[in-house]
């Protein structure tokens, strides 16, 4: 089984606070990579315990050059996709010929009463697609889905957890933290977070008879609200959306990967608008 | 009868530095050129009024888009003033004018003896065409009044871009205020002067509107920006319906010229943004 491996950082034990994963932050960061990167080294190891060998890991969280190289496995069968920005953001090479993905560190989306809920940015009040509130691992999934590629494992708080498995009931889920409103968290510590998501890795990869490719029905409808009226004002500007309020724009294609591709670029097209001139 | 005036800054009798026109981090000397800058749009809007003109609708265009001294201007005048419209530099140009100005434009990127010279933002913007024709911001601006039914009348601003406006759109008329030197220097006529022509061709251009044509590009519309880095192409071809075309270029394809007018500021937008 050739593994693709979508690691964020929020959703690492032992983080609560926007401090813990800013790449710019020279106390706390630095000790929670190293944490990120030995969740992302105990999946991977789980995974080959039942058999997956080949491993491609995108560095989704931030900068996206967070994991500490050196801390993962050395092998020829492990490659990574380090830095920012790429056209599919958090699923770059989900369309590499993979056979199943993972989400490691994921986090609630925007608008839950969750630990640093967000979804991409937060410029993004709430996205829908074709009716349905979704979180980064849900668009995520959706796009793998569209290649035929199921997602098996999910990490991160109980949130984003259970929200996953409802979904996608083949779904391994492991929670490592309860969420106590936006930035406090009852945790596992993060040995025994490694230990579980390497136990729950080696799990999924034995179930993967089991799952299904995730996908939304055609045609797709995607609804960007964001945080500020200046963000829509700047998405509106991009060919195929549509303003459909204040603070909401729309986007309709036939195929999902387009659909996807659009969401992100108006994410960064929302980023743009907020140094006000 | 009502006239559409455009007016940026890098055009104005005098202007050779950007520390002249920045509005962003005011240099003393911005003050004094923003007073220039809304004088000649005075001129312009008296000439225009000697022609017969009896409305008129200035878009403040450069910069942050509020650099007009509005007290300065005449009572009867309406003035879109404000920046990150979509339109841009002519905005609300739809509004059944019977022609426009530009008043003190400049060159396009990569033009020599053109003080200034950029088109809409110059670290990201090495050259845009439509339909194969090389775009100065003039060009662009005059594609879209076209659209909507308005003919350029006049252009004032360096001799470079003044002349660049003409071989394209032969019936325009020009007021020349000064003659570039390289980028950053002119040899220019003083501000009154400038003022005295600008007036004097506004009149002309107006009476002489009959003889004007529409500037309109034919659809299907193609609009190809080089941009200046691979960084920036890379990030704008994921904007929705742009097809990567080089390293540094992409292109997009549109029916409507608004459409494309629209995709080229989400262009310069979005690669400015994360740069």
């Amino acid at each position: 089984m050739n593994l693709f491996i979508s690691c964020d950082m929020e959703g690492t034990a032992g983080v609560c606070s926007w401090k813990q994963c800013d790449p710019s932050d020279r106390h706390e960061y630095p000790i929670y990579r190293r944490y990120m990167t030995q969740e992302v080294r105990a999946a991977i190891e789980g995974a080959r315990e039942a058999g997956a060998r080949r491993v491609l890991v995108n560095d989704s969280h931030w900068s996206m050059r967070n994991l500490v190289l050196n801390e993962l496995p050395g092998d020829d069968d492990l490659r990574v996709i380090s830095g920012a920005p790429k056209p599919w953001s958090m699923a770059q090479g989900i369309d590499s010929g993979v056979d199943a993905a993972f989400f490691t560190g994921y986090h609630a989306k925007a608008g839950d009463a969750a630990t640093l809920a967000h979804t991409f940015s937060d410029d993004v009040y709430a996205v829908t697609i074709n009716g349905v509130p979704c979180s980064e691992a849900l668009l995520n999934a959706a796009l793998a889905g569209s290649y035929g590629v199921p997602v098996l494992l999910v990490t991160g708080d109980r949130t984003i957890v259970d929200e996953c498995v409802a979904a996608m009931p083949w779904i391994v889920g492991v929670a490592v933290k309860d969420p106590i409103g936006f930035s406090a968290i009852n945790s596992l510590t993060p040995r025994a977070a490694q230990a579980a998501i390497r136990a729950g890795a080696r799990e999924a990869v034995e179930r993967a008879e089991r799952a299904k490719p995730f996908t939304f029905d055609a045609p797709f409808e995607l609804i960007v609200e964001t945080a500020q009226v200046e963000q829509a004002d700047f998405i509106e500007l991009m060919p195929g959306f549509e303003r459909i309020g204040g603070r909401a724009v729309r986007f309709a294609a036939d195929t999902f990967p387009p659909l996807l591709q659009a969401f992100i670029v108006a994410t960064r097209m929302a980023s743009a608008a907020n140094p006000i001139a | 009868m009502t006239i559409y005036i455009s007016g940026d800054m890098e055009g104005v009798a005098g202007v050779c530095s950007w520390e002249q026109v920045d509005a962003r981090t005011p240099h003393p000397e911005y003050q004094t050129f923003r007073r220039y800058y809304t004088q000649e749009i005075v001129s312009a809007i008296d000439g225009a009024r000697e022609g017969g003109a009896d409305g008129m609708l200035v878009n403040d265009a450069h910069g942050p888009m509020r650099n007009l001294l509005l007290d300065e201007l005449p009572a009867d005048v309406r003035v879109i003033f404000g920046n990150r419209k979509p339109f841009s530099m002519v905005q609300d140009a739809d509004g059944g004018f019977d022609g426009a100005f530009f008043i003190g434009y400049h060159g396009a990127a990569g033009n020599s003896d053109a003080v200034l010279c950029h088109t809409y933002t110059p670290s990201i913007i090495y050259e845009a065409r439509i339909n194969g024709v090389r775009c100065s911001e003039a060009t662009i601006n005059a594609g879209l009044l076209g659209y909507y039914g308005v003919p350029l009348l006049l252009v004032s601003g360096d001799r470079t871009t003044v002349e660049g406006v003409r071989e394209q759109m032969p019936w325009v008329r020009g007021a020349v205020v000064k003659a570039a030197i390289g980028n950053f220097a002119a040899n220019s006529m003083m501000p009154e002067a400038a003022r005295r022509l600008i007036g004097r061709e506004a009149e002309a251009a107006v009476r002489e509107r009959g003889s004007a044509q529409l500037y309109r590009f034919e659809p299907p519309i193609v609009l190809d920006v080089q941009l200046v880095t691979a960084a920036q192409a890379h990030l704008v071809a994921t904007i929705p319906g742009f097809e990567r075309t080089g390293s540094r270029s992409v292109r997009f394809t549109h029916d409507a010229f608004p459409v494309v007018f629209k995709a080229f500021v989400a262009t310069w937008r979005l690669a400015l943004g994360s740069t």
